[in-house]
């Protein structure tokens, strides 16, 4: 350990932290015949879900689930979505579910998460039934039959909720080759991918342009994270080395601040493991001075 | 866990009102006040300790060995607890149960499990005629919770029922599912005539209807995931006392077309 960084397998670790914040999140079980239609509905339901900057919510896939873990003994996937509060994602919960898993063939959509709170489930897709839609109650579960063309697409009538969620849990990694660099981050992603409750929202897991609060410009309340950006190493106060050519960020969004800061450690941990050797040199995290976010992630913390 | 146990005496000739035996309601109570509870009202109320000899200890499970149509109301509004019959009961058992779990050894009478809001309810012989139905005066039956009788039931089974389950390892009498509004009704045997009549909403499946009424109509051969979702709450709700999967394929008759005919009836054979 030299100054304010620690090395591991010849990657430098900041002494900085991540910052995230509190946010609502929920999941849901989507089942089809087949485990390549549960996870085609399923991708199609999380699309367009990186940010709640621009999307309205955060959306990925937890895990595939095996048949005996599903409420109709079928296929299925889990996907978390997460919003700013319960009330945010009503309306990404209806649109998301009835654009997108109503309509994909032989789907069912089931509630994903135990929660004392609840939300609609069926609020709003139910009525696509135009009055032929059943409700069938089992046990303190209720679900919804509504007819569709490939038969009855089943719905459960509601679905968990926390407000102990976590979003915006993160990991900047900084290369010196941006191929070696994206494999590297790729495999951090796949370590990520096998923890449980926790979502990596952007394309592949992976973002490319880290954002910071604010802008020059009136309306934008997000713009490039310029400490980080390498062409603008000479112009603006950098936080990038003089070898830095590339930088990639892992955003972390989940239902508890364990699984988040478990996701932290598993993606750095792949990230070491690999070592310098594909062209990583450091990794760093993004806070906001810790005034923000009411998490805080220390990476020396996860390394220990 | 203590068990109360109470043993039917001899020479019980007229019908009486079990209600009030049931685990929450004894458990704390002294060998003497139990002996001295009420069972009934007004002058034909008679003493628990003059019906049956009393052992054990009041706690979670009340046991009644012995066998008599003449005991009504067994598990009626139970809500916690088990309480297990070594015979046969009368009429009204379960009525209104709302948790819990009662498990007749023997046959059950008429009205078994009406009103039945939750728990679970087990019968090794038959039951009578309308099996979580409804009495005069209340809008719906059965409102929740599990039957699962291994004989036969008799008529309008599922009278006015609005949610829960009934299964029935036997078959099933006349007119099944009368004026239901919701709720599952399944047979692993069969229906009898015309079952369904009013049927508004709610579910009856079964290998096969001995004559259906004219006004149920045939929706053909359909794959129902709604099935595995019940089949698989039924396997790990009941364990061993699950009937079996329900098969793939079933068809599906819409009906009451007399009445809002949202209901139906699946044929698992067809």
């Amino acid at each position: 350990m030299s100054g304010g960084t620690m090395e591991v397998n010849g990657v430098r670790i900041d002494d900085t932290f991540a910052e995230a914040f509190g946010m609502s999140g929920l999941g849901l079980v989507i089942t089809a015949d087949t485990p390549k239609w549960a996870m085609i509905s399923a991708q199609t339901m999380t699309g367009f879900g990186t940010s709640v900057i621009g999307c309205g919510a955060e959306c990925g896939i937890d895990r595939v689930l095996d048949p005996s873990e599903t409420p109709d003994g079928r296929p299925g996937v889990r996907v978390l979505m997460f919003g700013f509060s319960p009330d945010a994602l009503v309306p990404q919960l209806r649109n998301r579910v009835g654009q997108c898993v109503l309509t994909s063939p032989g789907s069912a959509c089931f509630n994903g998460l135990d929660s004392k709170t609840k939300m609609g489930l069926a609020s709003g897709p139910r009525f696509f039934g135009d009055g032929w839609q059943t409700a069938k109650k089992l046990g303190r579960r209720r679900f919804w039959r509504v007819p569709v063309m490939d038969g009855e697409f089943v719905i459960e009538d509601k679905c968990g909720v926390t407000t102990e969620a976590v979003g915006g849990g993160n990991l900047l990694i900084l290369g010196r080759d941006r191929a070696g660099l994206l494999e590297t981050t790729e495999a951090a992603v796949a370590a990520i991918a096998k923890v449980d409750d926790v979502i990596t929202p952007f394309p592949g897991g992976i973002v490319r342009s880290g954002s910071k609060v604010g802008s020059k410009y009136k309306g934008a309340i997000a713009s490039t994270n310029d400490a980080f950006c390498p062409v603008l190493k000479g112009a603006v106060k950098s936080e990038c080395d003089p070898d830095t050519i590339a930088v990639l960020e892992i955003v972390i969004d989940g239902l508890t601040s364990q699984s988040v800061a478990q996701a932290m450690t598993a993606g750095l941990k792949a990230v070491t493991d690999m070592g310098a050797s594909r062209g990583v040199t450091r990794v760093s995290a993004g806070n906001y001075g810790g005034k923000l976010g009411q998490h805080h992630y220390h990476l020396k913390d996860l390394l220990a | 866990m203590s068990t109360l146990s109470l043993t039917l005496k001899p020479g019980l000739h007229r019908p009486i009102d079990m209600s009030a035996v049931k685990p929450s309601a004894v458990s704390g109570l002294s060998p003497y006040a139990i002996g001295n509870l009420e069972l009934g009202s007004g002058a034909t109320a008679v003493k628990l300790g003059d019906v049956f000899d009393v052992t054990g200890e009041p706690g979670d499970t009340v046991k009644i060995v012995g066998q008599s149509g003449y005991l009504d109301y067994v598990g009626a509004g139970l809500d916690s607890g088990t309480i297990t019959v070594e015979g046969s009961v009368g009429n009204y058992a379960a009525t209104a149960m709302k948790g819990g779990r009662l498990d007749i050894r023997g046959n059950a009478g008429a009205y078994l499990a009406a009103l039945m809001t939750g728990g679970l309810v087990t019968v090794k012989g038959n039951a009578g005629d309308f099996v979580g139905g409804t009495r005069p005066g209340d809008r719906f039956g059965m409102q929740g919770g599990i039957v699962v009788i291994d004989g036969n039931a008799g008529n309008r089974v599922g009278e006015r029922m609005r949610r829960g389950t009934i299964v029935v390892k036997g078959s099933i009498g006349a007119a099944a599912g009368s004026r239901m509004a919701g709720g599952t009704i399944w047979t692993e045997t069969g229906f009898g005539e015309g079952p369904g009549p009013m049927l508004r909403r709610g579910t009856l499946i079964g290998p096969k209807v001995e004559r259906f009424l004219p006004s149920f109509s045939d929706c053909g051969r359909h794959d129902l995931n709604v099935l595995r979702i019940i089949s698989k709450h039924l396997a790990e709700t009941l364990g061993p006392l699950a009937p079996k999967p329900l098969p793939d394929m079933v068809r599906r008759y819409a009906g009451d077309l007399a009445s809002l005919g949202k209901g139906e009836i699946l044929i698992t054979t067809a």
